[in-house]
C-alpha cells in the first residue's frame, strides 16, 4: 500500500510507532519509551492514551486480541512500517543538512 | 486511623490536586471521595502521588475506556464531580464536549467529570498530560468548558437586569460568571505560553 506523503511525525507518535514493532501494552510502551531515550521523555498515561488512540485511528497500529483481557497489546501495521521509513528518511536527511552546514562541529 | 476533610476546589484542578498531594505528604492516602468530602486513612508519608483529570468532555464510554486504560498502567482512579453544567434534570448540555460527550446523564457521565488518579510514589512528577499537542488539547478543553459556563452566567446575568428582577439577581449572576471566568482565564494564559513553546519546541 502506498502511504500519502505526510508531515513531520511527532516525535512521541516515533517513539510510540518504533515501540509496537514487537506487541506491546501501555504500561510497556511508556516504559521502552523511557528506557530508550536514557529518562528524557517520561510520558504520562493521558498523553500515551492519546497517540495510541490516534495511531489506531489512522492504521498505522492495531490492537491485538490477546490473552489477558484487562490488558490491550498493540503491535504496528505494515501502513505504520511504511509511516516509519518515511520518517526516518526525512530525519536523515534534515541530520545530512546540518552536518554538512556545521561541519560536524 | 482515618479523617474526614471537606472541601471545595470547584474549577481549581490545580488546588485539588496540590491539597491531594500534600495530604499524602502528610501520610493520609485517599480513600473515598465526594462533591465536598474527602476520606483518607493513614500511611507511610509520601507513599502516593495524585493527578487530577478532567474528562466531562469525553462521552460515558470514552471516559469508562480513558479510566479502563488507566487502571491497566496500575493507577487507582476514583471519580468525582466538579459541578460544572448546564443542567435540566438528569440531562446536561455541554456544548464544548465531544460527540457524545456534549449531552451527559444519570447514569452516565453525569457527577464523574473529574478523574482522580493515584499511583505509588517513585519521587518523580507525577503527571498525565506531557506531550506538547496534548497539553494544548487539555487546556483548550478546560477553556473552552469555563468560558461556556461563564458566558452562560453572564447571559443570565444580563436576562435578568432587562427583565426588570430584583437587582440582587442580576448581581448574583454576575459574580457567579466572574468567578467562573478565572479558571477560563488561568487556562487560557496557559494554552496560549503552550502555543508560543510548541512553534519551537515539540515537548
Amino acid at each position: 500500500m502506498r502511504v500519502d506523503p505526510i508531515g513531520a511525525l511527532t516525535e512521541l507518535s516515533f517513539l510510540v510507532l518504533l515501540s509496537l514493532y514487537q506487541p506491546r501494552h501501555g504500561y510497556a510502551v511508556m516504559q521502552f519509551i523511557e528506557q530508550e531515550t536514557g529518562g528524557r521523555l517520561c510520558l504520562g498515561a493521558g498523553s500515551l492514551y492519546g497517540a495510541l488512540n490516534n495511531l489506531a485511528d489512522k492504521g498505522w497500529i492495531k490492537a491485538l486480541s490477546g490473552a489477558d483481557p484487562r490488558r490491550k497489546e498493540y503491535i504496528i501495521t505494515s501502513l505504520g512500517r511504511q509511516v516509519v521509513r518515511g520518517e526516518m528518511a526525512r530525519l536523515s536527511e534534515l541530520a545530512a543538512i546540518a552536518a554538512q552546514i556545521t561541519g560536524g562541529e | 486511623m482515618s479523617k474526614k476533610m471537606y472541601r471545595f476546589f470547584y474549577g481549581f484542578l490545580d488546588a485539588q490536586q496540590r491539597f491531594l498531594n500534600r495530604m499524602a505528604g502528610k501520610g493520609w492516602r485517599l480513600v473515598r471521595t465526594g462533591r465536598l468530602v474527602y476520606e483518607f486513612e493513614s500511611c507511610g508519608p509520601d507513599a502516593y502521588s495524585y493527578c487530577i483529570d478532567f474528562v466531562a468532555h469525553k462521552s460515558c464510554r470514552s471516559s469508562k475506556d480513558y479510566q479502563r486504560f488507566l487502571e491497566e498502567m496500575g493507577y487507582r482512579v476514583m471519580t468525582k464531580p466538579v459541578n460544572l453544567n448546564f443542567s435540566l434534570g438528569k440531562v446536561r448540555f455541554r456544548p464544548w464536549g465531544e460527540g457524545l460527550g456534549k449531552v451527559a446523564t444519570a447514569p452516565g457521565a453525569f457527577n464523574k467529570e473529574l478523574l482522580i488518579v493515584e499511583k505509588p510514589s517513585e519521587g518523580k512528577p507525577f503527571k498525565l498530560h506531557t506531550s506538547m499537542e496534548d497539553r494544548i488539547a487539555y487546556y483548550g478543553t478546560l477553556r473552552s468548558a469555563w468560558t461556556a459556563l461563564a458566558l452562560g452566567l453572564a447571559a443570565a446575568a444580563v436576562y435578568s437586569f432587562i427583565r426588570d428582577e430584583a437587582l440582587w439577581k442580576s448581581i448574583t449572576w454576575a459574580i457567579l460568571a466572574l468567578v467562573h471566568l478565572r479558571p477560563a482565564v488561568h487556562s487560557h494564559h496557559t494554552l496560549l505560553a503552550l502555543k508560543s513553546e510548541s512553534e519551537v519546541t515539540e515537548s
